[in-house]
């Protein structure tokens, strides 16, 4: 049986590959500049790789065209995909925050007005907290550049996530809440995880080792 | 305009129902074998009869308002509907004993971004019994269902709600929940990070584990030293239904789902990475309708026709059978005479195509299908074969 590996353009790609290789597939033709393929097959034989937007990841994992996936936490927690989350990968770690102007007269998440706009790429995460906080807001869907929200005073706040804190600094915001951490996961279609196939588990019980022992 | 279906609404076309019919005709030949009989429930309901057994989401099911401002909605599945319907029937007739039931049914779902789903299934429920006997009588009428629509290699994954509900009774009350929602996802990661000491942490892990053949799981359990298990009756319960079941089988205890009205044996039937058939025991279901809360003991499970389809594909009929006569009528005046030789052949053959021919084409088309009867009416005369010139209808 070919494992199928479902892994994210971007930045999760580079240490994905690098875990992988630690396991013995190797996938780092999709690191090489001029690649164009999007399904690769390990050397071996044994293994092949799909290239896919991150948010895709659970979906082709889902859909049983991979048995595996690496995607962070932060992207199966907008997507409620039907997948078994088996290892925190520990890289990739960054955590969803809010964020005001700093000129901002708002310095926690109860002191925002109800009804308020926040702008964010993580509508459902957004959403989720703030129904939570019972704290009524118009959220305001956008792909990218969030900070430009608050930026032109389109929206009071936004939800988004943070590695460095620097491009929030650099365009003059200022966190005042913290969501969740995110880091990378090993995640399996559910029923090849349940049906205990030998391969898939070997898989799993690799890639726990390697972490044991260090990346 | 371009008139167009809503995502996830399909025409059945004739193929389409053919093939559909051709599973219904089968699983409710071995459905009547076995005793049971059809029911058929209402497409709409009101919402909160779907909602009442605690188990479905709204946000799944389409909702549809009413005339008096009351809610109503298509419904995600048919065992909320049967258990709505008998509730109040146990309630009224003390002595209604077993029902038996089977349906063939289409059901409608939200799923998230991809929009309104309409399917189709063919189910049974036994209410008013329990126990291995009503839950064997299940597992081998699922077994022979599969058998009578030509599906031989499947795995039944089986878990146990009430026991996997025990095991995590045993740990603090506080992480509970948590627990469940991390088994039924299949979340270890999520179990792995609970504000609990590590060696409660490994037990949770354990659990997430607890899968493999009916032996391996047993021997597990004997040699786990936190579990309570002389106090656990449904080891002993699923010991008595695998005494009975013989049948290939994964145990596994992490197959629950986060909010259940099942309380019983649980089960999906897997072929590849599909599901074939999912169902289980749900004991308190119909005390949410019985006018005094009793609960009548019931279990079930329902087959998803679209998948069947998919993976029948090959044995299923791929066309409709051509017309065993085809009768001619060479002028319009001939068509009084046609209609009384097609009914000739009708009562002669009760179980014979007879068509008319309508256009020439009908001959050309019957002829290019090997149609063994063409049989031309000319001058009260009747034929065997046709000229396409014939044909008393306008082309």
């Amino acid at each position: 049986m070919v494992v199928t590996f479902a892994l994210p353009k971007g930045a999760l790609l580079k240490d994905s590959i690098q875990l992988l290789q630690r396991v013995g597939f190797d996938f780092s033709a999709f690191l090489d500049g001029n690649n164009r393929q999007l399904q690769i097959a390990d050397p071996t034989g044994q293994a092949q790789a799909l290239l896919v937007r991150s948010q895709d990841v659970p979906i082709y994992v889902s859909y049983g065209q991979a048995q595996f996936g690496i995607v962070g936490e932060d992207v199966l927690q907008e997507k409620t995909a039907d997948v078994a989350k088996l290892v925190d990968l520990k890289f990739g770690r960054c955590y969803m925050a809010i964020a005001v102007m700093q000129c901002s007269p708002y310095r926690s998440v109860m002191e925002l007005p109800p009804h308020c706009r926040v702008a964010s790429k993580f509508v459902r995460s957004a959403a989720r907290y703030f129904r939570e906080l019972d704290l009524p807001v118009e959220l305001v869907p956008l792909y990218g550049s969030v900070e430009l929200a608050p930026m032109t005073g389109m929206a009071e706040a936004i939800v988004d996530l943070v590695s460095t804190g620097r491009t929030l600094r650099d365009n003059g915001l200022v966190e005042i809440e913290f969501l969740y951490e995110s880091t990378a996961r090993l995640i399996a279609h559910p029923l090849s995880w349940r049906l205990h196939d030998r391969r898939i588990h070997e898989v799993v019980h690799q890639v726990r080792r390697c972490l044991e022992h260090g990346m | 305009m371009v008139h167009q279906l809503p995502t996830g609404a399909r025409d059945l076309l004739p193929l389409d129902l053919l093939q559909k019919q051709w599973f219904e005709h089968r699983l409710q030949q071995v459905c009547h074998r076995w005793g049971y009989q059809p029911i058929l429930t209402p497409t709409l309901e009101y919402l909160s009869s779907l909602l009442a057994g605690g188990t479905i989401d709204a946000n799944t099911v389409i909702q549809v308002q009413g005339r008096n401002e009351e809610i109503l909605g298509l419904r995600p599945e048919v065992t909320a509907s049967i258990a709505r319907a008998y509730g109040p029937r146990y309630a009224r007739d003390a002595n209604l004993g077993v029902q038996r039931l089977y349906y063939h049914a289409n059901v409608f779902r939200w799923r998230g971004d991809q929009g309104q789903n309409e399917a189709f299934q063919s189910g049974v429920e036994i209410l008013g019994a329990r126990g291995v006997a009503a839950d064997g009588e299940i597992l081998y009428l699922l077994a022979d269902c599969l058998e009578s629509i030509g599906i031989g290699t499947w795995k039944l994954v089986l878990g146990h709600a009430g026991l996997t509900t025990a095991l995590i009774e045993t740990f603090p009350e506080s992480c509970r929940r948590a627990i469940r929602v991390g088994v039924a996802h299949l979340d270890r990661v999520a179990l792995e990070q609970l504000p609990l000491p590590d060696s409660l942490i490994d037990q949770v892990l354990t659990l997430l584990d607890l899968r493999g053949t009916p032996h391996e799981v047993f021997a597990k359990f004997t040699s786990l030293p936190w579990l309570p298990v002389t106090s656990l009756p449904e080891l002993d319960y699923l010991q008595s239904l695998f005494h009975l079941w013989q049948g290939d089988c994964l145990l596994d205890l992490s197959l629950i789902q986060p909010f259940d009205y099942y309380t019983g044996v649980v089960f999906e039937v897997v072929l590849g990475d599909r599901i074939l058939a999912q169902g289980g025991r749900y004991d308190h279901l119909l005390s949410h309708f019985h006018p005094r809360g009793t609960d009548i003991p019931s279990i079930g499970f329902c087959l998803n026709l679209e998948v069947l389809q998919q993976v029948c594909q090959p044995q299923l009929p791929q066309t409709f059978p051509p017309p065993d006569y085809l009768v001619v009528p060479q002028s319009e005046a001939e068509l009084p005479a046609a209609f009384r030789l097609a009914t000739e052949l009708r009562l002669q053959h009760p179980k014979a195509i007879v068509k008319l021919a309508l256009t020439p084409q009908c001959i050309t088309q019957a002829k290019e299908r090997g149609v063994s009867h063409i049989l031309t009416v000319n001058d009260g005369d009747i034929l065997e074969g046709g000229t396409s010139a014939g044909a008393a209808a306008q082309p």
